[in-house]
């Protein structure tokens, strides 16, 4: 067999999976988009209606409008304070940094476990009558005990917001660490010498030399923050109403219990779009060149 | 402008021993060389110096502030790195302004001030590159405009030439030189190669194990070494050292040759320095001994002779016209002025 034709075979069964488990679903969610696609009435998944499902969601139903703004403050949020948290860890137990590896071994624990997990222990731990921060935040400030965390919007979402800052938290801080590692020490050390402080050796040599690390796990946690669902499920399943409802979950809430399998495949496809530019944005910075 | 004194300095990481309690006074605009081979603390002694490392004990005073518990920025030094640590996001222009717009420097005096370094180190054309697209050479140009560009009390410069091909090390050695005899400002300049440390020193420390081994004027430490350390880094091709001892006034080779007149007390061991260029080669017969050629070497400017001493090789240096190939037997005489005895227990020198 020729080199080249033996090169296509061995990649083949990688391709084959990859086009069963991703291409295929997405050309078919694709079509479904366009069909009436209810899953309790026969022959609705080829019944095709044009593009009502997309202008349904567009002008027709706030939910709709109300989940593509949670998602996108959970993640502006969830971007910004994981990157900066996890900026400030790897400064500190980078090389050189003032805490070391045992703390950086006990980091990686949260990133080990599932977010379905992160989602249940959080949920026990804000129960308002025997919750770790019900005895926490009662007992250091006496208004809070007793309020019920997962009761309240505004404070259903800090909590869904908080766990998944602390589950992500780790592995930016390691990819972070890594970052810091590639800075070469002469040119902080040279700052040092020319006369900048701590903070202007950080913001006029570190940062920049750090740029393309951290667009790299910005980009990458959009990603992950867009299409956050199991954690939601499991600690607030959307609520308290819709309060944290994210894309995803009201693309599983219409599609799995209401049966609007049309619907939700075009709202799925409505987020494969911000997602394909977040994608191409990594390829460029994880694979350009020199 | 000021002197600098380190007071029993020391670097210990856990059982290793970096710089071991050494003092040492470096005058005001003096020009002095750390060398020595590498991990013999002379590094380190300049970083404590810039206080990127803190010491373990003992105090370092420049001028009359002793810095101990300052950080570098608080220094007043200017640094050149091994690898230059120009800042690769910046153009040359702001890796030179650097330390001006961090030290507060009125704006508008930043770009006759770069301008001033950039000539001086004849780098203005390149000003608004970034240092990728500068050679090494160059990118060594700009380390230095970016430490010459204020005027700091203490230049420090960390094996600065070592990362240029050995003809750019030539020129960019005498420019160095140049820059440094005009700016008039103390620096500690450290440096592995004998050679910078000969041409560039006021005074060259010489490092081995964490201990200055000797501290002196180029002069002094090729022509009065202290000990055989100093002898065998200083001079190149490399001090001969002959075993033997002393007996009736003569060094007699441990293979029995009686060899030359020495003013020294007899002693059963002791070994004899010699450098090449302090032996005349001469035809078979006509020197103190005869001995044959083990390689012949034209270097163009000299010859060099490795010859076979009884069980030892020893190298010579003869005329650059001088031809001679191996097995060939020639007479050797060595110059009684400059000949170095030395104890091989303590490898110190004898009657110094």
């Amino acid at each position: 067999m020729r080199d080249n034709t033996l090169k296509y075979l061995l990649v083949l069964p990688a391709v084959v999976v990859v086009f069963a488990t991703a291409i295929w679903p997405l050309i078919e969610a694709a079509r479904l988009s366009f069909t009436v696609g209810r899953l309790n009435r026969p022959g609705s998944l080829d019944q095709y209606i044009g593009w009502e499902n997309y202008t349904w969601a567009f002008f027709e139903e706030p939910a709709f409008w109300n989940s593509v703004y949670v998602t996108a403050l959970y993640t502006f949020l969830t971007v910004g304070l994981t990157t900066l948290l996890a900026l400030g860890l790897a400064m500190l137990l980078a090389p050189g940094g003032k805490l070391r590896s045992a703390a950086q071994t006990l980091l990686i624990l949260p990133f080990a476990m599932s977010p379905a997990l992160i989602g249940v222990s959080f949920r026990f731990m804000f129960n308002p009558e025997f919750g770790l921060f019900d005895a926490f935040f009662g007992a250091v400030f006496p208004p809070l005990a007793d309020v019920s965390w997962l009761a309240n919007p505004n404070l259903a979402f800090a909590v869904v917001v908080m766990a998944d800052v602390w589950g992500w938290i780790p592995f930016l801080t390691l990819v972070l660490i890594g970052g810091l590692a590639s800075v070469p020490r002469d040119t902080v050390e040279a700052a040092q010498v020319d006369g900048a402080s701590g903070w202007r050796v950080f913001r006029d040599v570190t940062l920049p030399q750090l740029g393309p690390v951290l667009a790299v796990v910005i980009i990458l946690k959009s990603i992950f923050s867009l299409k956050t669902f199991d954690q939601v499920f499991m600690l607030t399943n959307g609520g308290p109403g819709t309060a944290t409802q994210t894309l995803s979950h009201y693309i599983y809430f219409n599609g799995m219990k209401y049966g609007q399998i049309g619907y939700s495949a075009s709202v799925a496809w409505l987020m494969v779009i911000p997602m394909i530019f977040l994608t191409y944005a990594y390829a460029k910075f994880v694979f350009r060149k020199g | 402008m000021a002197e600098i004194k380190l007071k029993n300095l020391t670097k210990r990481w856990g059982d290793f021993v970096g710089v071991d309690d050494q003092s040492l006074d470096i005058a005001d605009k003096e020009f002095l060389v750390l060398l020595g081979p590498s991990g013999c603390g002379k590094t380190t002694t300049m970083r404590m110096i810039a206080g990127l490392e803190e010491p373990t004990g003992g105090e370092i005073w420049i001028g009359d502030r002793m810095v101990n518990d300052d950080l570098p920025k608080d220094r007043d030094v200017a640094m050149v790195f091994q690898n230059y640590g120009l800042y690769p996001h910046m153009t040359i222009f702001e890796n030179i302004a650097y330390p001006l717009r961090v030290r507060g420097v009125d704006k508008a005096d930043i770009p006759e001030r770069v301008q001033k370094a950039a000539e001086q180190v004849e780098l203005t054309q390149f000003l608004d590159r970034k240092p990728k697209a500068l050679s090494g050479g160059q990118r060594q140009r700009v380390a230095l405009a970016r430490a010459i560009v204020r005027t700091p009390k203490v230049f420090l410069m960390d094996e600065p030439l070592s990362n240029l091909d050995a003809k750019l090390r030539v020129t960019m050695r005498a420019e160095l030189k140049h820059l440094s005899r005009e700016l008039q400002i103390t620096t500690v300049y450290v440096t592995h190669d004998q050679i910078e440390a000969m041409t560039l020193a006021d005074r060259v420390a010489i490092m081995k194990h964490g201990v200055i081994q000797q501290l002196g004027t180029p002069d002094d430490i090729y022509n009065d070494p202290a000990n055989l350390f100093v002898a065998g880094f200083i001079g190149s091709p490399a001090m001969n050292l002959i075993n033997g001892s002393v007996q009736d006034g003569m060094f007699v080779t441990t293979g029995g040759t009686r060899l030359v007149k020495v003013n020294t007390p007899d002693r059963a061991a002791a070994i004899l320095g010699v450098r090449a260029d302090d032996m005349q080669v001469h035809e078979q017969g006509q020197g103190d001994i005869d001995v044959t050629i083990y390689a012949f070497e034209n270097t163009g400017e000299s010859t060099l002779l490795t010859v076979q001493w009884g069980k030892q090789r020893v190298i010579a240096r003869g005329d650059r016209h001088l031809r001679k190939d191996q097995g060939d037997v020639v007479g050797i005489s060595l110059n009684s002025d400059h000949l170095y005895l030395f104890d091989p227990e303590t490898e110190n020198r004898i009657g110094m």
